[in-house]
């Protein structure tokens, strides 16, 4: 059996961002949840027009647990800029980002399906990578490794094994009860 | 939470008047991969396109984080299957600034980088040719890509020992130096290169049933291509000429000499020529690291990073402890977050590494180029012919072990 248990943490730092002075080539600000919107409508304006990307990082041990990481590009300045938005444990929320960049569309669902972070005013939120009905959200740090035993999705009936039966040799019998059985090895249902 | 919907019929859409929900994929030939669209279409035009995707998906930036850091890159480098030294070329980077080591790197195991990334972007821009080609029924450029291809992929076996997921870059170097016979190998394929391409270009470019296909086929202007934060060939064929090599240059770059090919038009036809472009730029850069490579260590010298040579550690004490020390514990990352990007075949593959002072990554978050380049679909698709679609995605040219990671 796989083990459902995750391996110890293995470092000491419950904040590793605020440790250290950046040591990339990107401008680091750290955003309250309810300013990121305004900052980020002010830093489009202000000629970053791209959302590279969208991330997420779970501190556990942390207040606040989640930090959601935003990457904006301008593109003619040549200059990155990191928004850090701390987010407590209990029901994280943030405002969508959709409605400044079409981009922002997957990568919160993304957020959302593998942080359980909900983005308000998203058109389309749902899950994206895991199966929709999926329980519990695999990129947090409490989830194990290996998740709980799941059913399988149900399969159309013809693809059981139960179905299919080893036939007996045909020796003895009428052409009759032959194709019978044949059409009850396919899964036909012509044996009543 | 849970919800009641069954995976296998994704909730889509409102559809009134004529218009018919069409599921295309997610086992279409034409789709390069697994994905799955659901398409509201009116006779064959498009109305409404939501590509649904996450079949792929394999939990890597999971796995990675239960990994040594230098066994997450070996889970890393599956991620985009077409250019698995991109990968880990720029999680390494990540690392190394983590480390504090950038500066370190022994300059042949940076040429020696340069090399790997720019062989695999030309292996990778192949497949991508070869297998557009295939969408619009020219195969005969599928067997000269592949041809191609192959001798790529016999480089980077020669120096890493496998063809597809040659794991040769690593954290302060690379794995071991080039063999013999690896520059004659290198010398024969720079020597085929251009006449390669000019067959392709003659079988390709000019056919007037690629142009009709391609020519005006999902336009994107350069304010849509912002919005969906489309970067790479994609990009520029819109006319910004932002590649990440110029842009935030790393390991090495600046040393080189080499154009940004763009286009203006923003179609298909205009990123189909900017990769081609592209190819010959990077077989540019080939000649010039091969004229550059200059024998010298290939690794940094590090213990802590670096395993010691394996023929030192039968005669010292200090070496054995340190190999063994890597091999069964990792070496530590000191705490701090960090973003590296690098210009990959599809667009800026940027990492966002968080360590926590331990032996493995706490968190590895990567900007997949492919994720945002086929997002834009939702936006080209709509007004097109469903026989379109199939030219938009093969030159949006996405990769799924990227999207779905």
């Amino acid at each position: 059996m796989p083990s459902t248990q995750t391996p110890p943490l293995t470092g000491t730092a419950i904040d590793p961002p605020a440790l250290r002075p950046p040591i990339d080539d990107a401008a680091i600000e750290r955003i309250e949840p309810a300013n990121i919107h305004s900052r980020l409508t002010e830093l489009k304006r202000d000629g970053f027009t791209m959302l590279l990307d969208l991330g997420a990082v779970d501190y556990p041990q942390r207040t606040p647990r989640f930090d959601v990481v935003y990457h904006l590009l301008n593109l003619r300045q040549t200059k990155r800029v990191r928004l850090l938005c701390g987010l407590a444990g209990d029901d994280p929320k943030l405002p969508t980002a959709t409605d400044l960049w079409k981009s922002a569309d997957w990568a919160e669902r993304e957020i959302f399906d593998l942080f359980g972070i909900t983005f308000e005013g998203h058109p389309d939120l749902r899950r994206i990578q895991m199966p929709n009905d999926w329980e519990g959200h695999p990129l947090r740090k409490d989830y194990p490794l290996r998740g709980p035993a799941r059913e399988r999705s149900p399969r159309p009936a013809f693809a059981l094994k139960s179905n299919v039966q080893a036939g007996t040799p045909p020796s003895g019998r009428t052409l009759e009860a032959l194709q019978r059985q044949i059409a009850k090895i396919r899964g036909e249902d012509a044996s009543k | 939470m849970s919800m009641t919907t069954s995976p296998l019929t994704p909730e889509i859409v409102s559809h009134e008047g004529s218009a018919m929900v069409l599921s295309m994929g997610p086992q279409h030939p034409s789709t390069h991969g697994v994905l799955q669209i659901m398409l509201e279409i009116e006779g064959e035009n498009i109305i409404k396109a939501e590509p649904e995707i996450g079949y792929l998906h394999t939990g890597i930036e999971k796995t990675a984080e239960n990994l040594f850091w230098s066994q997450a890159q070996t889970v890393i480098e599956r991620m985009d299957y077409l250019a698995p030294s991109s990968n880990a070329y720029c999680y390494c980077l990540a690392v190394e600034q983590l480390l504090g080591i950038t500066e370190r790197i022994p300059e042949r195991a940076r040429q020696i980088r340069v090399l790997q990334a720019e062989l695999t972007r030309i292996a990778s821009h192949c497949v991508w040719l070869g297998t557009h080609g295939i969408d619009l029924g020219a195969l005969s450029a599928f067997f000269y890509c592949f041809d191609m291809r192959e001798k790529i992929l016999d480089l980077q076996e020669a120096a890493g020992g496998a063809r597809m997921h040659p794991n040769y870059l690593r954290v302060g170097g690379v794995q071991a130096d080039l063999p013999s016979g690896f520059m004659e190998q290198l010398d024969a394929l720079i020597e085929m290169f251009p006449e390669r391409v000019r067959d392709l270009r003659k079988l390709l470019q000019a056919n007037p049933i690629l142009q009709d296909r391609l020519i005006d086929v999902g336009i994107m202007s350069q304010d849509e291509a912002q919005d969906w934060s489309i970067t790479g060939p994609s990009l520029r064929a819109t006319g910004i000429a932002y590649d990440v090599r110029r842009a935030f240059p790393y390991g090495g770059y600046e040393a080189y000499e080499f154009d940004i090919p763009t286009r203006t038009e923003g179609d298909s036809y205009a990123r189909f020529l900017v990769r081609l472009d592209e190819m010959e730029q990077s077989m540019r850069i080939v000649k010039q690291v091969r004229d550059a490579l200059r024998p010298g260590p290939i690794a940094i010298d590090d213990t802590k990073v670096m395993p010691p040579p394996k023929e030192t550690i039968a005669l010292s004490m200090e070496a054995l402890i340190h190999h063994f020390k890597i091999m069964t514990e990792g070496f530590r990352v000191p705490p701090g977050d960090v973003y590296q990007a690098v210009e990959g075949p599809r667009g800026e593959l940027g990492y966002y590494v968080v360590s926590d002072g331990g032996n493995r990554p706490y968190r590895v978050r990567t900007r997949p180029p492919s994720l945002y380049n086929l997002q834009a679909l939702k936006g080209l698709a709509p007004g097109n012919l469903i026989a379109d679609l199939v030219v938009i995605i093969g030159s949006l040219d996405p990769v799924f072990g990227e999207v779905d990671r």
